[in-house]
């Protein structure tokens, strides 16, 4: 129990502290003139597709799809966290304190999961209705808690990649873009899962975003209860288990940084 | 020239020392792969060429677009842009010299996009205007290049270049029409897109695709060349008078 609180205490002040960081990014001007416009332009893209295919069935799911791929895409920005800590030079006070370093990093990048959620809502009410969609109201309310859920999931997965790429910090934004443009390509973004090869398919459903997307696509399409509760399931699932992950390696991979010299503490 | 050839040497090494300047060669035969996939799976095969040259503006685009930004922030960073403005030649030609090093290599993604739709969906890309084609991407390569020293300038003022950066990606791929052409965008839309090199250029090469004939190819061609050279012009001309301005005030180096 004591154990806990010590834990959600370092997790508060890493999210404090990672607000912080994020009002030190933007101004509201910036976001809005920045950010903003950007994913709105990131959604239009590939919903235009749809238009260009003079299909409303593409438009949709290229809209939907690309919209709540901003909450993942946020999510998996989170793995910047590492690198600035050792560009900050705070990476060296991180490991020589005595909580552990992965809830410091899996709870610091909490503000832009929650950018990107509140980002992808925006960009699918906004431009869902400018695009001609109807979305069924109140049955649509549950887009709220399954977008947070999928960027949750994304950033679970983020976390373990944080881990593995922690002694490797000059290809962080190499990882960061292959990882989000693959992501893209591979959990029914663009295209339904089941136009992947079968075994494509079965790393899809592995994969975060995949199975959470679906249940969006259901709450929109009016599909049956069951089959929202079922892929609702497994994106908790998959997110428990990237989570789970994070949690066992992230230590392993500091500590053999540290063994090789190869963690450097500043930039 | 030889401020020139220094920084297209000095951004080689940039590359061989900082991996992340390649994103775009792991992020373009992606690209490549989902706009394969949007049109095959609406059984539209002949969008092909759309599927095949996006990408390569994506990568080029985000090489001028980064490495512009990049190339002052990581000078003020290493405290090395006040030696670099001191120096007895051109900054300017410093700063082009890299950028047009790292447009040139991004020609690299026009193989690798065209290689990932031939192995993995066994699209042929097939060149019907040979000609027209390498004049469009001759020009377009410059005009990337000269858009690019534009926005160097605008960094060396921007206290945060990679906020912009990150910004001006996707508002310029559907601005420029690189995937879908500008005619399937909102008509208000329309005025702003002929602004922008990418547009003109975007539809020469998918027309340079098509085995139909191209229509008003040279003044289609001189728009791009057209739009790229103000680029340039005003780039280095802004480029001039901010040095006079940050010299004076002493915020050069200011990070």
């Amino acid at each position: 129990m004591r154990n806990l609180v010590s834990n959600a205490r370092v997790a508060w002040y890493a999210i404090l502290s990672g607000a912080n960081d994020y009002w030190a990014i933007f101004t509201l001007k910036s976001w809005i003139f920045g950010w903003c416009v950007r994913m709105i332009s990131q959604v239009s893209f590939f919903a235009l597709i749809g238009k260009l295919l003079r299909s409303d069935l593409q438009t949709e799911f290229l809209l939907v799809g690309n919209a709540v791929v901003i909450a993942a895409a946020a999510a998996t920005f989170a793995m910047f966290m590492t690198t600035s800590e050792r560009g900050n030079g705070t990476l060296s006070l991180l490991l020589a304190s005595p909580s552990r370093p992965v809830v410091v990093f899996a709870a610091r990048g909490v503000y832009v999961m929650a950018d990107g959620v509140f980002s992808a809502l925006l960009g699918l009410f906004i431009l869902g209705p400018a695009f001609g969609l109807h979305f069924p109201f109140p049955r649509i309310l549950l887009v709220i808690p399954l977008t947070l859920l999928v960027g949750t999931s994304a950033y679970c997965f983020s976390t373990f990649l944080a881990g593995v790429i922690l002694r490797y910090r000059e290809i962080t934004g190499l990882v960061v873009n292959a990882t989000i443009v693959t992501l893209m390509a591979l959990c029914g973004v663009n295209v339904p899962v089941s136009f992947y090869p079968t075994w494509l398919g079965w790393i899809s459903r592995c994969l975060p975003i995949t199975n959470g997307l679906e249940a969006i696509r259901d709450v929109i399409n009016g599909s049956p209860w069951s089959s929202i509760a079922a892929h609702t399931g497994a994106e908790l699932l998959v997110a428990s288990v990237w989570l789970s992950l994070a949690l066992a390696t992230f230590g392993r991979f500091m500590r053999a940084g540290q063994r090789d010299g190869s963690l450097e503490y500043a930039s | 020239m030889r401020a020139f050839l220094a920084g297209a040497r000095m951004q080689l090494r940039f590359f061989r020392a900082y991996p992340d300047g390649l994103i775009p060669f792991f992020t373009a035969p992606m690209f490549s792969i989902i706009f394969q996939m949007n049109f095959r799976h609406a059984g539209r095969q002949d969008l092909t060429a759309y599927a095949a040259i996006a990408p390569v503006f994506i990568a080029l685009w985000w090489l001028a677009l980064f490495n512009s930004g990049w190339t002052i922030t990581t000078e003020r960073w290493n405290g090395t842009i006040e030696m670099l403005v001191a120096a007895p030649s051109s900054f300017a030609a410093n700063i082009f010299g890299r950028i047009t090093t790292t447009t040139l290599v991004g020609v690299v993604s026009f193989v690798e996009t065209w290689g990932v739709a031939r192995l993995i969906f066994g699209t042929k890309v097939t060149i019907h205007h040979v000609w027209p084609f390498l004049a469009t991407v001759v020009v377009t390569l410059a005009a990337m290049a000269g858009t690019a020293v534009a926005m160097a300038a605008l960094f060396v003022l921007a206290r945060n270049a990679t906020t912009f950066s990150n910004s001006a990606s996707f508002p310029f791929y559907v601005l420029g029409g690189i995937l879908v052409p500008v005619s399937v965008l909102p008509h208000w839309i329309q005025p702003l897109s002929s602004a922008v090199f990418l547009s003109w250029s975007a539809d020469l090469l998918r027309a340079a695709l098509r085995p139909t004939p191209m229509h008003d190819f040279a003044f289609r061609l001189g728009m791009v060349a057209f739009l790229g050279a103000c680029g340039l012009a005003v780039g280095t001309w802004s480029m001039r008078v901010i040095l006079v301005r940050v010299r004076g005030s002493g915020e050069l180096g200011t990070t």
